[in-house]
């Protein structure tokens, strides 16, 4: 179970501040008192009018900004099933099934047990029905069905992401459009979250045209940053005194490596205010203490540390957002190295290799792509003479230098968690 | 609550009403800046608000002004029987009531209460949001506040004598953004002041552009723009009444992570005259070149430098303290051999940090060294086989000439 037990929990967080995520409260001495439901919404029974909350805040992501959904009546969804009947006879009709949709291989066949809900952009709540939504539990299976299709290999990833993309986006609307943010909604998102984070890192090695890829990559990012956004917001509305969600520390760290280099983007909103108003309690823990080593051995260049952290401490989550600044990190160590080196003494790319974990063969081709060239000494070794005047940053879209990585980390722990993403909150 | 008769409540009322109309007459914007200022607890404006309760039916009191006075009198009797969400409904009814009355007004005369007004709006929109938070209730007048506030600026903005107070609003919003957390909404604001011809910065009053410059810098500080927010926050500094302490130290507390990170230090005297202690073991540790001095300051004011939006610009100075570090290596062994001081083994710099507590890799130390090089915070070369630094003759230090580190 991903929530702590509550009476074995509460000693442990002296160091929750009572603060929300707006800092307005922070001099408030008395803990707010949010109206908390009971736990009977910790089982999965539940029905949804106890699931109610005395306010309703909007989640923040929908995709017409203009769409206020709360000032409307929550209404409760009532389809069974993961597709409604109606919309699946008609795509059968038009023939508008994925592949993952039709019965035996036909075209022109679902089921009640394949066919999943589209996605909308034009629906607009007035014209809803009850019976087009599907009620929570219903789109908790529905998710649990799509996130077990990517363990099959039975299909490209790209053809598994086209369609799960979609289908979780519809999931994401029925779930705004009848207001429900509960625990059970947060479990939901992190499982989107992991799904668009091992996207972002699974897209890089798929092959085809890179035009395409490259924006089927950019649209996989923005409703990643968006799906993880409303998530901070469950996390907020939610918050209690009396147990914590155990993966909120991992999924905040990713807003943190999102933004390794936030310095340049002036238009989001930057680092230093998001931390002013981070709890203490996230701020002290393992994984955001990771995000923020990794963040100051970036910003300072300290390529060392910046791999060292890395290969000893990071979640699968954590280094597929990491990965594409890789590059950059790497660049950069070589920029250092070939003007700060002795030129007498070209630098040695197994010892290279293994600071910016790298394989040899691969650091060399890099070092190629980076004008520099490599050369050997005299017992063979492979070494980098400095002082080169070739020295250019090698140009990166989003799927160059992708190098083999797992095999250089040294610990076997973390291989575990590499192999596939659990599935479990 | 003493016992009040009706006759003397409705004396109370009818002065109170009387007072209002006449500083509209006789354009006293002092007076009607008192009779709308309700967070300084005047008693003689309390009094009043017990009167409201003992006299019921007030609505036939007011003669003229009805759309201002019956709200204001409204939120003045909420405001004293501490009901602050209804207080501050009213009082907003009221503020708009008057800005539409402002508007007509051809001289800028009661500017100063509509100051007053901005203010009072702010102050009652937080304490209700906090009565809205106890109950459960989700907070929202405050940003409501923020809207009345950016109509108040859109009635300033234009070519008339009014125009003076546009920058007081602007701060007002700022204030109210800052709280938020909403801190990207000073930006429009932030263009229209900046960019607009009708403004002159110059022709502001002092206390507006110094509270400018303060909340303009600290976004510059958020976004790292270093240059920038040293001059805002600098101009803030330097015009800033001298007696001000309290806003100086304000100032101050985000000046000096910006001008640490260009390498100028304050005096402890500093420190100690504006309480900003917490930068003294900072400070300490530049001058030291003592690593393990600067990571246990920032870990032992880690909440507060974070909340205050400086730790990653305080963080950064890691850089400088390694240089200072190295540098005093490079002093010691001068005295002891001034013809082998140039070069300095990087085992000597592994153990100076040992020395200091800190465990690092002599792999980690070269690469440290090389980025020192690289950013031309030192001069010379690292030589990778003799595991040696090698600095340069002449300067192996160079000043940092005022710019940030990274650049």
């Amino acid at each position: 179970m991903w929530r702590n037990h509550p009476t074995e929990s509460y000693s442990n967080y002296s160091g929750i501040s009572s603060s929300l995520s707006s800092s307005t409260y922070s001099n408030f001495s008395s803990q707010t008192k949010w109206q908390r439901i009971s736990n009977k919404s910790m089982s999965r029974e539940i029905n949804h009018s106890s699931v109610c909350r005395p306010y309703r805040v909007p989640l923040m992501e929908d995709d017409s900004t203009d769409r206020d959904y709360t000032t409307a009546q929550s209404i409760v969804g009532t389809c069974p099933i993961m597709c409604p009947e109606k919309e699946r006879i008609q795509r059968e009709g038009l023939r508008d099934l994925a592949i993952f949709e039709r019965l035996n291989g036909n075209p022109r066949k679902s089921s009640s047990s394949l066919a999943v809900k589209k996605f909308c952009r034009t629906i607009s709540l007035k014209e809803i029905q009850a019976s087009d939504l599907r009620p929570l539990s219903v789109l908790e299976d529905t998710l649990d069905h799509l996130m077990k299709l990517l363990e099959s290999s039975d299909h490209s990833f790209l053809l598994l992401h086209d369609f799960i993309f979609d289908r979780i986006r519809s999931i994401r609307q029925d779930i705004s459009m009848q207001n429900i943010n509960n625990d059970q909604v947060i479990c939901m998102y992190q499982k989107m979250v992991r799904f668009y984070v091992t996207s972002h890192h699974k897209l890089r090695r798929c092959e085809g045209d890179s035009t395409t890829l490259s924006s089927i990559h950019h649209l996989n990012m923005e409703q990643l940053t968006k799906c993880l956004g409303s998530l901070y917001n469950l996390y907020d509305m939610n918050r209690n005194f009396e147990s914590i969600f155990d993966n909120e520390a991992e999924f905040r760290s990713l807003y943190v490596l999102l933004h390794l280099d936030s310095q340049s983007n002036s238009a989001g909103e930057s680092l230093s205010l998001w931390f002013s108003r981070l709890s203490s309690f996230i701020i002290s823990s393992k994984e955001m203490c990771f995000a923020r080593t990794v963040l100051r051995s970036f910003r300072m260049g300290n390529f060392w540390r910046f791999f060292h952290t890395i290969a000893s401490e990071s979640t699968y989550m954590q280094f597929c957002i990491i990965e594409p600044f890789i590059l950059e990190v790497r660049a950069h160590a070589l920029a250092c190295i070939n003007s700060s080196g002795y030129k007498l003494h070209p630098y040695p790319l197994r010892t290279l290799s293994n600071i910016l974990m790298i394989g040899e063969l691969d650091l060399e081709s890099f070092c190629n792509a980076s004008g520099l060239q490599t050369s050997h000494d005299d017992v063979g070794n492979k070494v980098l003479p400095t002082k080169q005047t070739g020295f250019s940053h090698p140009k990166g879209g989003f799927q160059c230098n992708v190098f083999s990585w797992l095999e250089l980390l040294k610990k076997d722990v973390r291989q575990s968690e590499f192999s596939s993403a659990s599935d479990s909150c | 609550m003493a016992y009040i008769s009706m006759g003397e409540a409705h004396r109370r009322i009818t002065d109170y009403l009387n007072n209002f109309s006449d500083a509209i007459a006789a354009q006293d914007g002092a007076l009607l800046r008192h009779l709308v200022s309700f967070s300084f607890n005047n008693p003689k404006l309390l009094s009043v608000a017990d009167a409201l309760n003992v006299f019921q039916d007030v609505s036939r009191l007011i003669r003229n002004s009805s759309e201002m006075l019956s709200p204001l009198l409204r939120a003045l009797q909420c405001y004293k029987l501490g009901q602050l969400v209804e207080a501050y409904n009213s009082y907003e009814k009221f503020a708009n009531a008057f800005l539409q009355e402002f508007r007509n007004w051809e001289s800028a005369w009661a500017l100063e209460a509509l100051y007053a007004v901005c203010y009072e709006i702010r102050i009652i929109a937080e304490r209700a949001d906090r009565e809205l938070a106890s109950n459960g209730k989700t907070p929202d007048k405050l940003k409501a506040a923020g809207s009345f506030l950016m109509k108040v600026f859109g009635v300033l903005a234009g070519k008339g004598p009014k125009r003076v107070g546009a920058l007081h609003v602007t701060c007002q919003l700022f204030k109210i953004y800052f709280k938020l957390g909403t801190v990207h909404l000073c930006r429009s604001i932030i263009r229209s002041i900046e960019t607009a011809r009708i403004f002159d910065f110059e022709e502001f009053p002092p206390r507006d552009k110094v509270t400018y410059m303060y909340y303009t810098g600290r976004l510059e500080v958020f976004n790292e723009k270093f240059p920038a927010a040293d001059q805002k926050l600098s101009y803030a500094l330097a015009h800033c009444h001298p007696d001000h302490e309290a806003n100086i130290r304000m100032i101050l507390k985000y000046l000096i992570p910006v001008k640490l990170s260009i390498g100028i230090l304050p005096g402890n005297l500093l420190l100690e005259k504006y309480k900003l202690l917490e930068y003294t073991d900072v400070v300490l540790a530049l001058r030291r070149g003592d690593l393990r001095l600067l990571r246990s300051a920032l870990q032992q004011h880690e909440d507060r430098f974070l909340r205050s939006g400086v730790y990653l610009v305080l963080e950064k100075l890691e850089l400088q303290v390694y240089r200072r570090l190295l540098k005093k290596i490079y002093t010691i062994q001068k005295h002891k051999d001034p013809s082998k001081a140039h070069q300095v083994k990087l085992d000597i710099i592994v153990k100076a940090l040992k020395w200091l507590q800190i465990d690092m890799d002599a792999d980690e130390v070269e690469c440290i060294v090389a980025i020192l090089i690289y950013k031309n915070l030192i001069k010379g070369y690292f030589a990778h086989k003799s595991k040696v630094v090698v600095l340069s003759k002449q300067d192996p230090f160079p000043k940092l000439n005022g710019k940030p580190v990274d650049s």
